[in-house]
């Protein structure tokens, strides 16, 4: 396993799309990094950069002490998973798992050892002999596990390996993909745009937004102390409401207040909380909680509440929110800012 | 497509594909007898039309001469000359011939095959950097008639480049302009680029160099439109006349194609026929040999989610 460093990377299209921009980021040995933000935020380029696949445009990677700018895939010692799987169709499982080794040249019975481990351990013993057209789905992701588990590598790159997985799936695999990498504990760049997936998987999370790294820290940072409005509205679903601040009075119209949707609480303000009264549009039940859509003058808010205090769409209720739970932005950048005193 | 009742079904099995004619029209007596008498005509008609004539090969290969001259479109022959046919084998050395044909048409493949995966593989997959400009280049060469290049690739073979060795009466004569065809490149281009980038990648990753990613990934992949380019290849050069008929001046090199018009005439009808009988029967029997394997789409299961 290896650190993995970005050095002010960017990546420039020919036609002048800049997909990174000047990212600085630093992968600890053995860490659990998840790339997170919305469709064509530069993620999985960067990924691709770590993986030799796209050239750099300006600025250093390096994997453990090299600098690989210019070194070729197969010499960077790493392992990808695709998001499509990318296993070989006219190969066994076997032969897809063998081959990045068959290439370095290892002994037959060091292969044999090898494939036979990683088979096991993901339950892919059965079928060996079998071609990825006879795999379901699941089957078929686990073989693109196997295939860079097999190869013992510094770092795995994993490029939304459970996208195309269906709900219930995709939580197994995500369990398999961490038990595994916390038992191997090699170091892992994991893309995805499911913020869920990154809150879950990540040791630290590293959220892009049009190239540009938005925040890093574990999950609960991310979550509990946003950067900015992006992050905030990004991680956590329903998303954080953000609303001026003066509409709670809680300081000047440069300031915006966020809170999220499981912060709110139904009735008066207790001593530390800000109220207020919210009209009740619509309220989704969903079992063991309900959301309901509130409207604070023009400014729609989302409560994320108890199944046991029902409410009535069309009514209006009063509400509460925590002073400590809320998060204050510049209205003008969205950056985060000390709440006013 | 109409079908039988049977291939309807397990067309259906295999694929979920609905058929044109449901289940339940084909219980209804009326589209049962009328599809069905239409099935059986259109199948005789094809036979008779497909058929008929290697048939009537195989009848006139071993009619004694006589009988075919005397009456050339009766049925069944007075008496079987199986002479016919021992006689093209070992007076009229159509063995040879069929070698040679043989042997230029699996040069051709090769040649055909070896320029064409190299050329697409080079456009598509490591796409050099004026590659565009080679492509159109390629097409250009789509629209110029064969007969236009006759004389100037006759003077070429005469006189090629650099070697100031002539190449008539040779096979390379024949196989190498034959391999420089830009349809075959432009068709296993195109291939080429409908193949999942994110395996070249992966293929990269595991640590395959170019040729390796060529010779352990692209062309297992390709297997279907190998099969193509080879039955192109094979069917063209077993039926090109012209060019050899220019090239090949000598007749123990020349194939069957150029062979058999030119001994049409000083040979016993009987025996030409069986001669032109032996000539057809190995491609025909070649093609229901590798049929399968050529044409069974091999495609890319499983590689990608679909």
């Amino acid at each position: 396993m290896a650190a993995i460093r970005f050095d002010g990377v960017s990546k420039v299209y020919g036609d002048g799309t800049r997909a990174v921009n000047t990212l600085d980021l630093a992968v600890e040995e053995g860490e659990f990094m998840v790339f997170v933000g919305p469709s064509g935020c530069g993620k999985t380029t960067a990924l691709r950069m770590v993986a030799g696949l796209e050239e750099i445009t300006a600025g250093t990677v390096m994997i453990g002490e090299r600098i690989v700018n210019d070194v070729s895939p197969k010499d960077r010692d790493i392992a990808m998973v695709f998001q499509n799987y990318a296993l070989y169709p006219h190969m066994t499982v076997a032969q897809n798992l063998a081959f990045a080794l068959k290439l370095r040249k290892i002994s037959k019975a060091e292969v044999d050892r090898r494939v036979r481990d990683a088979a096991a351990a993901l339950d892919l013993e059965d079928h060996l002999e079998r071609k990825p057209k006879a795999l379901s789905g699941g089957q078929r992701q686990r073989v693109a596990l196997g295939r860079a588990i097999v190869r013992e590598p510094a770092a795995f790159l994993m490029d939304e390996p459970l996208s195309n997985l269906d709900a219930a799936l995709r939580v197994q695999t995500r369990a398999e993909i961490l038990t595994l990498q916390k038992r191997l504990a090699t170091t892992t760049i994991y893309v995805t745009h499911d913020q869920v997936e990154a809150m879950t998987m990540g040791d630290r999370i590293a959220v892009m937004r049009d190239g540009v790294l938005q925040q890093i820290g574990t999950p609960e940072q991310v979550y509990t102390q946003p950067a900015n409005t992006f992050v905030a509205t990004f991680i956590g679903s329903p998303a954080m409401n953000l609303l001026p601040a003066p509409v709670l009075g809680l300081g000047a119209d440069s300031l915006l207040a966020g809170f999220r949707p499981e912060h709110i609480h139904i009735g008066s303000a207790p001593n530390g909380c800000v109220a207020f009264q919210a009209g009740v549009e619509v309220v989704e039940y969903l079992g063991d909680e309900q959301l309901a859509h509130l409207r604070l003058g023009e400014y729609p808010l989302v409560a994320k509440l108890p199944v046991e205090q029902r409410l009535e769409p069309g009514t209006a209720a009063a509400f509460s929110v925590a002073r400590k739970a809320v998060s204050f932005f510049a209205a003008e950048t969205g950056a985060a800012t000390d709440p006013p005193s | 497509m109409i079908a039988f009742p049977l291939r309807r079904r397990q067309r259906r099995d295999e694929g979920g594909q609905q058929a044109l004619v449901l289940d339940s029209d084909w219980r209804r007596p009326s589209v049962r007898w009328g599809l069905g008498t239409a099935h059986t005509v259109l199948l005789v008609l094809l036979v008779i039309i497909g058929l008929g004539p290697i048939l009537w090969l195989v009848k006139s290969a071993i009619t004694p001469t006589q009988d075919t001259l005397a009456a050339p479109l009766s049925l069944f022959p007075h008496g079987i000359a199986w002479s016919n046919l021992t006689d093209a084998w070992n007076q009229v050395d159509v063995g040879l011939y069929l070698w040679n044909t043989i042997v230029l048409a699996f040069g051709s493949l090769v040649a055909q095959i070896v320029i064409a995966t190299t050329g697409a593989y080079a456009l598509s997959v490591l796409r050099p950097k004026y590659g565009n400009v080679i492509m159109a280049a390629l097409l250009t060469t789509l629209f110029v008639p064969s007969v236009v290049l006759l004389v100037p690739l006759y003077i070429e073979v005469v006189h090629p480049p650099l070697i100031h060795h002539s190449f008539v009466n040779s096979y390379w004569a024949i196989w190498l302009p034959e391999a420089a065809s830009a349809f075959n490149v432009v068709l296993m281009k195109r291939f080429f680029d409908n193949l999942p980038r994110e395996i070249f990648e992966a293929a990269r990753i595991d640590g395959c160099g170019p040729v390796r990613l060529f010779v352990s990934i692209v062309l297992p992949m390709s297997r279907p439109i190998l099969g193509v380019v080879s039955i192109f290849a094979v069917l063209a050069s077993w039926k090109d006349y012209l060019w050899p008929l220019l090239i090949l001046g000598n007749t123990s090199l020349q194939p069957l194609s150029v062979r058999l018009p030119a001994i049409a005439a000083q040979t016993e009808l009987g025996v030409f026929l069986a001669a032109m009988l032996i000539a057809c029967f190995v491609p025909i029997v070649g093609f229901l040999v590798f049929q399968r394997a050529f044409l069974r789409g091999t495609g890319l299961g499983g590689a990608l989610k679909g």
